[in-house]
Parts: structure tokens; C-alpha cells; sequence
């Protein structure tokens, strides 16, 4: 049964009942009606539209075609390559996301605090910059012919790299674009972690003779587990998807489809091809996919993560 | 010395990030002063500074008109998010009901979904409602958010009980409690809720790529898209149009820097 905590409501009553039932619905109403008609009906409607061939116009009736969409899907090498690409973008942003900011945070655990007060406010600057804008700034620092990084490239006497053209070398641009906006926050959330340890913990292994390396290792690391694996799971939730704005609009893509992930493919056979019925089943299996995924890393998490005290 | 070269240990690392952090925005904005026949030195301050590329801009597109769009969808969506949160935290906390935990979870999977899976019936929903093109289109999906939800259950949580019971006891209703009780004491963390979700829907990308097709109704990301598009090697003028397109953060940052990285800290990425 309903249970409150305010008095006036305790006195049993069928009428106040049933409003104590009801008042929280109507105070989640707003919150639960924009989830469910704008995310979780489109989430049932992009499930059925997997089972249908339709050309998004609305004059033209959805076409029941069975399981086909997830058989073509599943066999189709651009599918195997985007699937292939997301990972490489995951892979590549967990040093910027993960490994360096963790270093940064070790080694400038003690700067004294005006110092560490400005370099703050600064590296946290690309965190708030429109990703559009990180997309058009460094289209321009890296631009083949007067970008400045190649102007610099080529005064050390290095040949000028093709950082959006090149197929070998555009996916990492994209991954470096992405992390860019994410390294300095990740070092600000694990300094303040870092900063947070109980002195006492790293005083005791000192006196115990434990070198620096040591206090890293076995306590420091340890301890901030929960936010190191924390932001790890963030970035293979969601890194890919973060690098869809630099895809669409620097590559599109390319060059030879060398920067697609799966998220730009659904956009692409959406919003380009307009085959809506291809766009949900690859929506349906990249999201089956990451939920095997989030549901794997929350039980690491869980098995794995050191909490204090 | 050893003193020394740790001291240096320290403030070469942060000194790196801060150089990578700030250089490229620092070159988008003497880039968009630099006059034309300048565009391509390498100088760190043009030799003769000139508004011309915003002049450019501002001829070339309506960038006043998709800045107030801008700023009208991300006033709003911070000012939905917040009311929209704020009455679902106070559901959350105040009552303990059947079905609460169905709610919560409903609330926190909901951000797991990725935009792309739901973006062609969202898409064909909003044209049938007539939502092209328009700033209530930008809006009403984004309304409300998981992420406000749970920033402001977790603010409601350590509320003071004895407050809330003490209004009650004196008869006033649930909505009179959450207006003149709540609210004025969770001042600090409503504003920077409100700061937060304004400056993720100014950078808003995806849901504005769909629904705006017409320069003069998009805001502020895509409206660079389309510049960019138009004139992609103009990189004087498309320096100047990226400086005003994120002009009013940095100004926002500037000013209230702190809180708004203690507010992204606490809400973790998003």
C-alpha cells in the first residue's frame, strides 16, 4: 500500500487514499509523457519498422519484408566495416578519455591551489565548446594546404599529412577532434578524486617505506577505480556517438568510407538513402549491442570497483 | 634542484593540456580578425586587426535572427527541463507509492537510447504535428531529461524533511509546499541545472540537423553547418562565424567559470 510521510495523510481514508495514490503520477506526468511519446514509442515504432522496407514518404505504405532487413544488414560489408570502425573510434578515445587524463591527474596531484584554479578554468574550455565549432576550428588548423599544424609540419622538414583525406589517417583525426573535448574534463574528474583520497591512507605507506610508484600503484590507482571505470564505460557507451557530429560534418563518412561507425550509417540509410526499414535495423542491433555491453561493464563495475573505507 | 624539477614535474603536464585546451580557440578568434590578404600567416595576432569577416558574416547570413533562435530554444529547454525535474524529483522523494521504482527506472534508461534509433519516427512525428522549422519543434522533445531528473532527486534527497512537514502541518497543499518551500531553498543547484541544460542545448546538434531545413529558423550549429557548406574555404569569415556562434558561452563561462565546472563535476558527462 501507499505509504507517506507527512501526517495529515496517515489517517487512513479511501478518498485521501486514492488522491495520495494519484498525486505522484501527476507530478511525473510532464517528465514520463515526453520519455515515453518522444523515446520509448519511437523505440517500439523503430523495432516494428525493422520488419518493413519503406522509403520514408509519406504517400508510400511500409512494406512487410520479415526478418530480411537484420539477414542483408548482418551480411553487408559496409554494415561489418561501420561495426569495425566504432570500435576502432572506442578504442582510440580511451587513451585521451581515460589513460592520459589519469596520468595528468597523478603526477599534478600537488599543485597549490591558485595554479591549479587556472589550469581548471582553462583546460576545461573545449568541454563547453559547441562540437560543431571543434569541428570547423580544426578543419581549419588541420587543413592540407594553409592549416597551421602543417605549416609547422613542414618547417621541421616533415611532408604535409592529409589529416581528413588520407583514409589511413582521417578516422584518428576524427577520434583526436573527439577526445579533444574530453581530456580536460576527464583530468579535472579524476584530480578531484585524486584529491579526495584520505591523506592518511598514502602517509601510512609512506611511513611504511612505499615509494612513490607504490602509492600509486596500490593505493592511489585502487581508490580511484570507480571513476576510472566510470569513465570508461561513458566512453564505450557513448564515444562513438559523440564523434557523429565530426563525421557528418567534416568526412561524411570518407574518404572511402573510412570514418563511418554505425551511427553514421543509420543516419546515412535514413536521412540520405531514405531507407527507413535499414536505418531501424541497424539502430535495433547497434542497441541490442551496446546494451549487452552497458549491462557487462555495470557488472564490472560492480565485481571490480574499490570503495573506500 | 630536485625540488625544482618536481615543482616543474607538476606544471608541465597541466601546462601541455591548457596550451591544447585553449590554442585552437584562441586561433579561431585571430583568424576571424585577420584581414584577407593576412589569412594565411602564421602570426599569433594579426598585424592589423579588422572586423571585416564579421561584417562578412552578418551580410551573408541572418546570424542575428539564428542567435535569438538560439537563444530562445536553449532559454526554453533549460527552463522546461528544470520545471519538468523538478516535479518529478519531488514526486520521487516525497511520496512512496507502487510503481515508483517503475518510474525511476523508466526516468534513467531513457538516455541509454541513442538519438539515432529514434530520429525517423521522431522525425515523422513531428512533421505531422507541423514542428518543422519551428523553435516549439527544437523544444517540447527535449522538455525533459533523465539527467535533470536525477540532479535534482539527488539535491531533493538531502532537503530537510522537517521544513516540508512543518509547511504541510500549517495546511499547505503539495504544489504551494514545492513552490515556497523547495524552490527557494534549492536555489543554488536550480540555476546551475538551468546554466548546465542551456549550454548543452546551445550546442545542441543532432535534433536542429533534422528539423531545421531553412537557414533563417535553425540555430546557431547547424546555421555553421550551412556557412560551411556555402563557403568552406572563406576561413576568415568562417573563423568569425564560429567565434559568434560560441561567443555567448565562453562570455557565460567567463563569468561564472567555477560554477559551471563544479555543476558538469557533479552531473558526470553529458
Amino acid at each position: 500500500m501507499v505509504q507517506t510521510f507527512d501526517i495529515t495523510n496517515a489517517m487512513p481514508g479511501r478518498a485521501t487514499a486514492r488522491r495520495v495514490v494519484l498525486q505522484p503520477w501527476v507530478y511525473l506526468a510532464p517528465t514520463l509523457a515526453t520519455l515515453v511519446v518522444w523515446i520509448y514509442w519511437p523505440l517500439i515504432e523503430a523495432l516494428y519498422l525493422s520488419f518493413f522496407q519503406w522509403n520514408m514518404l509519406p504517400t508510400a505504405t511500409p512494406r512487410y519484408v520479415g526478418l530480411d532487413n537484420y539477414a542483408n544488414l548482418l551480411t553487408l560489408p559496409e554494415m561489418r566495416r561501420a561495426a569495425w570502425n566504432t570500435v576502432l573510434y572506442i578504442l582510440g578515445l580511451l587513451p585521451l578519455s581515460v589513460v592520459l587524463p589519469t596520468a595528468v591527474a597523478m603526477l599534478t596531484q600537488d599543485l597549490s591551489a591558485p595554479f591549479r584554479n587556472l589550469y581548471r578554468s582553462l583546460i576545461f574550455i573545449p568541454m563547453i565548446i559547441a562540437p560543431i565549432v571543434a569541428a570547423v576550428l580544426w578543419r581549419w588548423l588541420l587543413n592540407d594546404d594553409h592549416g597551421l599544424v602543417n605549416a609547422v609540419l613542414e618547417t621541421v622538414g616533415l611532408s604535409p599529412v592529409g589529416f581528413l583525406k588520407d583514409p589511413s589517417i582521417a578516422l584518428w583525426t576524427l577520434v583526436w577532434i573527439t577526445g579533444w573535448k574530453l581530456i580536460g574534463f576527464a583530468t579535472l574528474l579524476l584530480s578531484a578524486a585524486n584529491g579526495s583520497i584520505d591523506p592518511g591512507y598514502v602517509e601510512a605507506a609512506r611511513m611504511d617505506g612505499a615509494t612513490r610508484w607504490q602509492v600509486i600503484r596500490d593505493i592511489r590507482l585502487p581508490l580511484l577505480s570507480p571513476t576510472i571505470l566510470l569513465l570508461t564505460m561513458m566512453t564505450i557507451l557513448f564515444g562513438a556517438q559523440w564523434s557523429f557530429v565530426y563525421i557528418n560534418a567534416l568526412t561524411g563518412g570518407g574518404p572511402l568510407q573510412s570514418t563511418t561507425n554505425v551511427f553514421y550509417l543509420m543516419w546515412d540509410y535514413g536521412f540520405q538513402s531514405y531507407s527507413a526499414g535499414w536505418s531501424a535495423t541497424a539502430g535495433i542491433l547497434t542497441f541490442a549491442g551496446f546494451g549487452v555491453i552497458a549491462v557487462l561493464c555495470l557488472w564490472l563495475m560492480r565485481r571490480f570497483a574499490v570503495h573506500e573505507g | 634542484m630536485k625540488a625544482d624539477a618536481r615543482r616543474l614535474s607538476v606544471h608541465v603536464p597541466m601546462i601541455v593540456l591548457s596550451l591544447l585546451a585553449v590554442f585552437p580557440v584562441w586561433w579561431m578568434v585571430v583568424t576571424s580578425l585577420k584581414p584577407e590578404n593576412e589569412i594565411f600567416s602564421t602570426r599569433l595576432w594579426p598585424a592589423s586587426p579588422s572586423l571585416e569577416n564579421y561584417a562578412y558574416v552578418l551580410d551573408a547570413i541572418p546570424m542575428i535572427r539564428i542567435l535569438w533562435n538560439t537563444f530562445a530554444m536553449a532559454a526554453a529547454t533549460a527552463t522546461a527541463q528544470v520545471l519538468t525535474g523538478l516535479c518529478a524529483a519531488y514526486a520521487l522523494t516525497r511520496w512512496r507509492f507502487r510503481g515508483a521504482s517503475v518510474a525511476q527506472g523508466l526516468i534513467a534508461l531513457s538516455w541509454l537510447v541513442p538519438f539515432q534509433l529514434t530520429m525517423i519516427p521522431n522525425y515523422v512525428l513531428a512533421t505531422q504535428l507541423g514542428l518543422l522549422n519551428t523553435i516549439a519543434g527544437l523544444v517540447i522533445p527535449n522538455a525533459a531529461a533523465a539527467f535533470a531528473v536525477l540532479v535534482l532527486t539527488n539535491a531533493m534527497r538531502s532537503f530537510p524533511k522537517d521544513l516540508i512537514d512543518a509547511a504541510r502541518m500549517d495546511g499547505a497543499g503539495h504544489f504551494r509546499v514545492l513552490c515556497e518551500v523547495v524552490v527557494p531553498n534549492l536555489r543554488a543547484p536550480l540555476a546551475s541545472l538551468g546554466v548546465l541544460v542551456f549550454i548543452s542545448a546551445w550546442n545542441e546538434y543532432f535534433w536542429p540537423l533534422l528539423l531545421t531545413r531553412r537557414i533563417e529558423d535553425t540555430v546557431v550549429q547547424i546555421g555553421l553547418q550551412m556557412f560551411m557548406t556555402q563557403e568552406g574555404n572563406q576561413w576568415g569569415a568562417l573563423m568569425a562565424a564560429a567565434t559568434l556562434a560560441s561567443l555567448p558561452i565562453l562570455l557565460l563561462y567567463l563569468v561564472l567559470h567555477r560554477q559551471i565546472i563544479e555543476s558538469f563535476m557533479r552531473s558526470g558527462i553529458r
